[in-house]
């Protein structure tokens, strides 16, 4: 059944975890917002995906219609997505206070429905390939192959993932949002304003977003639904790597991505998309905190 | 006559008329409404039992309502089980996966609960489509036979028609609204409702808020899992899309225009919203967009929906002066 | 109060019901469509409503039929029975369609199927693909339901045949979405080659809107198959065919791929040279029918025609003509009129109901060589 001979299976393991790691650190740029977001706000955002597709959406258009690069467009998509995260904020998470995990999902889900559904309307479900020179070459060494957009897309994850490294333990910001996230009535004492550190974790979440629809523009498929399945992964992963603690949401996407790419390798693929599922109850039920603590480290 | 038994006699009168509607009406879409009110009511009381009563937000709904389906069809097709035998042990299934999901996530949080309900929908979805072996995959089970059942004196009645359904499906939905009903206006409704209100309190008053939570979920997933082992034998086909998160959409609008925690606002919504958006003929696309404004705009400014707007002005009409004319 | 209330919502909707009941026999025929608008197949719905429209605006503009003019509406599935039923059964309520159309999913045909027959309204079928729609349908089953598209079973015997013959048909992956497309797929195939001793070698399926195929693409790569059936559409189909490049995946492709939508960069680099397929349709088949519908569509909708587009306008021409040799366009004249149809193809053949009520239309084997597609042979199906 498997492929013959020890350098043959080397190469196809290597293949795998080379997949899994790109594909992990995708993941990783959805998940870190997502977790960003409730680590400081308390609130689960149903709408992430959306960002996501929205993201995507607009760097197509802007690379195939309006003729600008790949950088520029990501540059620019990752700048309007941070201003609709102020938006956002400002408009509709700003209101809710307190115990209000169950009408931050709804809110959330109403505004998913309003984006994938208006999406679908304005642009149908035809699904739009960006077809630039990037998107079919690739970087080949002995045997190992790996597109060149998706290596762009890995460096985009990292950079992303150590900018909010450095901005939530360098910065002043960063400790006033990881004040707010340990204890919100506390960061208020010493002086913190906790919308507008709100605000902000909610701009660099949907950021990040933004970001990740950009970069996978050339990656993938670009249709109204491909948000959609993302982020249920994401609160999966969210979940396993501890609510609000972005880097182990980060380290639990890495490592979701390794597995499943593994698993394809030798299961059926709907086993890879139950994994997720069932890894997230697995961590629920064993360790319920996640595998690397709960929330209050963002 | 008091203020009680003239709600009494309308409330009679309605049933009556609901159940005379097929003798007045030959018409098979005005069944196949009530059919659909009948079935998403059920869902959507079930959800506020659980929701709106007891204050978890459940997506699992629509998992019970799947599972219940395809063990009631399955059952019927390939073991040869009568029709309520096989909705029986349909809803049992779904009572025991709902108290398996209830137990293991509620012990750490209710936001865990809600999180590992929507997996669990998601994961329901799959088993559909890909453990073909059990059911059938993609294809479903289609051209599900018309069931017969026995009457009490020796009668037998098929159920072949819509008017047979829509009597079916409707005498079960009064059934379940009538336990729904039971449950929220006596001793255990309270207690869920102070759970949702303060969960410590109501600790401190004795109340084991676990039990009464399961007993939530355990109810409406009874209820959801009986009423889609019903509803499918109607479709004459059942297959993955029974899981479809469209369902689950549209249930929570109901519940959230209806009123979290209002038994008659939810069941009013329910009837408006399976009706009104088939009568008027609303492009889905703009139904469903409509639906995310209609749920955020509910989140941010009513979060009472129709059932707490009702016991607002009703409070508000006690606390006004009375005035002798 | 309340249920006061309740009881006055309940008239007014016997009311309004009972309004639309029964016109007369003068003025439009009107054909009724389910489809699915919305969700996840909704582009496969527009093209469906698109190509029946289509054919209903030539129809129109040469005088209609039996001198009325021709209407069709459209109602919304979402791909899912239950929606199906109510559309269909809110159509057939109103006692005014003369037959109704598709339904587009298997699923939703099948649920319809029952309700048609009970009102004795004939069904036509242009893109559901169950086998099991015809096995249920014409002699012996339910007379009211015609189906058009060739059943993939056959058509796959077809395809098999011509590997089969240039000594291609062993060692066969399969991957394919876990629909009743992708089932039928790898059921029909593993049926084709089991009649020349041989099997798919290995099978997988994956869940709609998967983005990420790198895994088991990844994995079959290194199974190292002579040929990959790949039963994939829409989004999933252009990300399968862009990994599988990006993999270097290094074998051709075979089953139903969509030729005409591989990415011109990769077909242009002949990475899929000694790709072969089997399809009911292509826009580029030579016939002058085909190039004026083919130019009628594009026209009109701006963008080139589908499979989809094609069995619904082809299935409302056959409709249409039905009509016509009717007399009065009463549903069960229609009916009978359906069941002695001998109608010209526009890919040129002529098309009649089996006894199964299911027609056989020719399918089409393309082969791409030298990064170009070409039509190497026509097969019955």
């Amino acid at each position: 059944m498997r492929p013959r001979g020890r350098s043959v299976d080397l190469n196809f393991y290597a293949q795998l975890l080379l997949n899994g790691i790109v594909i992990g650190v995708i993941y990783a740029l959805i998940a870190m917002g997502l977790s960003l977001i409730f680590g400081v706000l308390e609130i689960v955002n149903f709408a992430h995906g959306e960002f996501y597709m929205l993201g995507a959406m607009c760097a197509y258009f802007l690379t195939v219609n309006w003729g600008f690069g790949y950088w520029p467009a990501v540059l620019i998509v990752t700048a309007v997505a941070i201003s609709l995260g102020c938006v956002l904020y400002e408009a509709l998470l700003g209101s809710l206070r307190g115990e209000s995990f169950e009408r931050s999902i709804l809110l959330t889900l109403g505004l998913s429905m309003v984006l994938q559904n208006g999406a679908v309307f304005l642009f149908t479900t035809t699904p739009k390939m960006m077809a630039t020179g990037l998107s079919y070459s690739n970087i080949i060494v002995g045997e190992l192959r790996l597109p060149l957009s998706r290596l762009y897309a890995l460096g985009l994850g990292l950079a992303a993932f150590a900018a909010l490294y450095l901005t939530l333990y360098r910065t002043r910001v960063g400790k006033a949002m990881r004040g707010v996230a340990q204890n919100r009535d506390a960061a208020l004492m010493v002086g913190i304003d906790p919308r507008a550190v709100s605000r902000l974790a909610v701009a660099i979440g949907i950021g990040l977003s933004g970001l990740a629809g950009a970069a996978l523009a050339p990656v993938y498929a670009v249709h109204p639904l491909m948000g959609f399945s993302f982020v249920f992964k994401a609160f999966a992963i969210i979940i396993i790597g501890g609510l609000g603690n972005v880097s182990g949401a980060a380290i639990a996407a890495v490592m979701l991505g390794i597995l499943e790419s593994l698993v394809g390798g030798f299961l059926p693929l709907v086993m890879v998309d139950a994994l997720a599922f069932i890894s997230m109850i697995a961590v629920l039920l064993l360790r319920p905190q996640g595998l690397f603590g709960r929330g209050v480290r963002v | 006559m008091n203020a009680i038994s003239v709600r009494a006699l309308a409330f009679v009168i309605g049933l009556m008329v609901l159940f005379a509607i097929p003798k007045l009406t030959g018409n098979e879409y005005v069944l196949a409404l009530g059919i659909s009110f009948a079935a998403l009511s059920v869902l959507s009381g079930g959800l506020n039992l659980v929701y709106g009563y007891t204050g978890l937000l459940s997506f699992a709904q629509v998992g019970f309502f799947g599972i219940g389906s395809y063990t009631a069809a399955l059952l019927v097709t390939e073991q040869n089980w009568s029709l309520w035998s096989g909705v029986a042990a349909g809803g049992a299934l779904a009572t025991a996966v709902g108290m398996v999901i209830g137990y293991s996530s509620l012990r750490l949080s209710r936001h865990a609960f809600a999180i590992v309900s929507l997996s669990f929908a998601l994961l329901c979805m799959i088993v559909a489509r890909d453990w073909v072996s059990l059911t059938r995959g993609a294809m479903g089970i289609p051209g599900l036979p018309a069931p017969t059942i026995n009457l009490p004196g020796g009668m037998r009645w098929r159920i072949a028609q819509p008017a047979d359904f829509y009597y079916l499906l409707l005498g079960f939905a009064v059934f379940a609204h009538a336990l729904i009903y039971g449950v929220v206006t006596s001793r255990l409704g309270r207690a869920m409702r102070a759970i949702k209100l303060n969960e410590p309190l109501a600790q401190s008053q004795g109340i084991n808020p676990l039990a009464y939570k399961l007993l939530a979920i355990a109810l409406s997933a009874l209820l959801a899992g009986m009423v889609g082992g019903l509803f499918v034998f109607y479709l004459t086909i059942v297959d993955p899309s029974i899981f479809d998160f469209y369902y689950t959409e549209t249930m929570l609008i109901m519940v959230i225009i209806g009123g979290p925690g209002s038994f008659w606002g939810v069941l009013a919504s329910s009837a408006v919203l399976t009706a009104v958006p088939d009568l008027l003929r609303f492009t889905t696309d703009l139904r469903m967009v409509l639906y995310g404004v209609v749920l955020i705009a509910a989140m941010l400014l009513f979060p009472g929906g129709l059932g707490g707007w009702l016991h607002r002005r009703r409070v508000a009409r006690w606390r006004q002066p009375r005035v002798a004319p | 109060m309340f249920n006061m209330r309740l009881t006055v919502a309940a008239a007014a909707f016997v009311a309004l019901a009972a309004t639309g009941i029964a016109q007369a026999q003068t003025g439009s025929i009107i054909i009724g469509a389910s489809t699915p608008l919305t969700g996840g197949v909704a582009h496969f719905g527009q093209h469906a409503r698109w190509g029946a429209e289509l054919a209903v605006a030539e129809a129109n503009a040469k005088g209609g039929a039996l001198g009325r003019k021709i209407e069709i509406d459209f109602q919304d599935n979402r791909c899912n029975p239950a929606e199906g039923v109510k559309s269909v059964t809110q159509m057939l309520s109103e006692k005014k369609y003369a037959a109704i159309f598709d339904g587009l999913c298997s699923s939703v045909a099948l649920a319809i199927m029952p309700l048609i027959e009970r009102a004795g309204v004939p069904f036509i079928v242009a893109n559901a693909s169950a086998t099991s729609i015809a096995e249920r349908s014409g002699v012996g089953g339910n007379k009211w339901t015609f189906k058009v598209n060739p059943t993939d079973a056959s058509m796959l015997d077809a395809l098999v045949g011509w590997l089969d013959k240039e000594g291609k048909a062993a060692n066969i992956a399969f991957l394919g979405e876990d629909t009743d497309f992708g089932r039928a797929g790898s059921s029909g195939l593993e049926a084709a080659l089991k009649k020349r001793n041989q099997k798919l070698v290995m099978v997988d399926f994956f869940q709609k809107g998967t983005a990420d195929f790198t895994p088991v693409l990844t994995k079959i790569k290194a199974r190292k198959p002579a040929l990959l059936a790949l039963y994939a559409i829409d989004a999933d189909f252009q990300n399968t065919i862009r990994q599988w490049h990006g993999l270097g995946g290094g074998v051709p492709l075979t089953g139903r791929v969509l030729v005409d939508q591989v990415p011109k960069e990769i077909m242009a680099s002949g990475f899929l040279d000694g790709t072969t397929s089997v399809q009911p349709y292509d826009p580029s088949v030579d016939t002058p029918a085909n190039k004026t519908f083919v130019e009628a569509f594009t026209k009109k909708y701006n963008v080139a025609p589908m499979l989809i587009s094609f069995e619904s306008y082809e299935t409302i021409n056959i409709l249409i003509d039905a009509i016509r040799r009717s007399g009065n366009a009463s549903p069960a004249a229609i009916r009978d009129a359906l069941a002695t149809t001998k109608y010209r193809s526009i890919l040129g053949t002529e098309l009649e109901f089996d006894a199964n009520n299911l027609v056989h239309n020719n399918a089409i084997i393309f082969a791409i060589k030298g990064g170009k597609v070409v039509i190497i042979g026509m097969s019955k199906t």
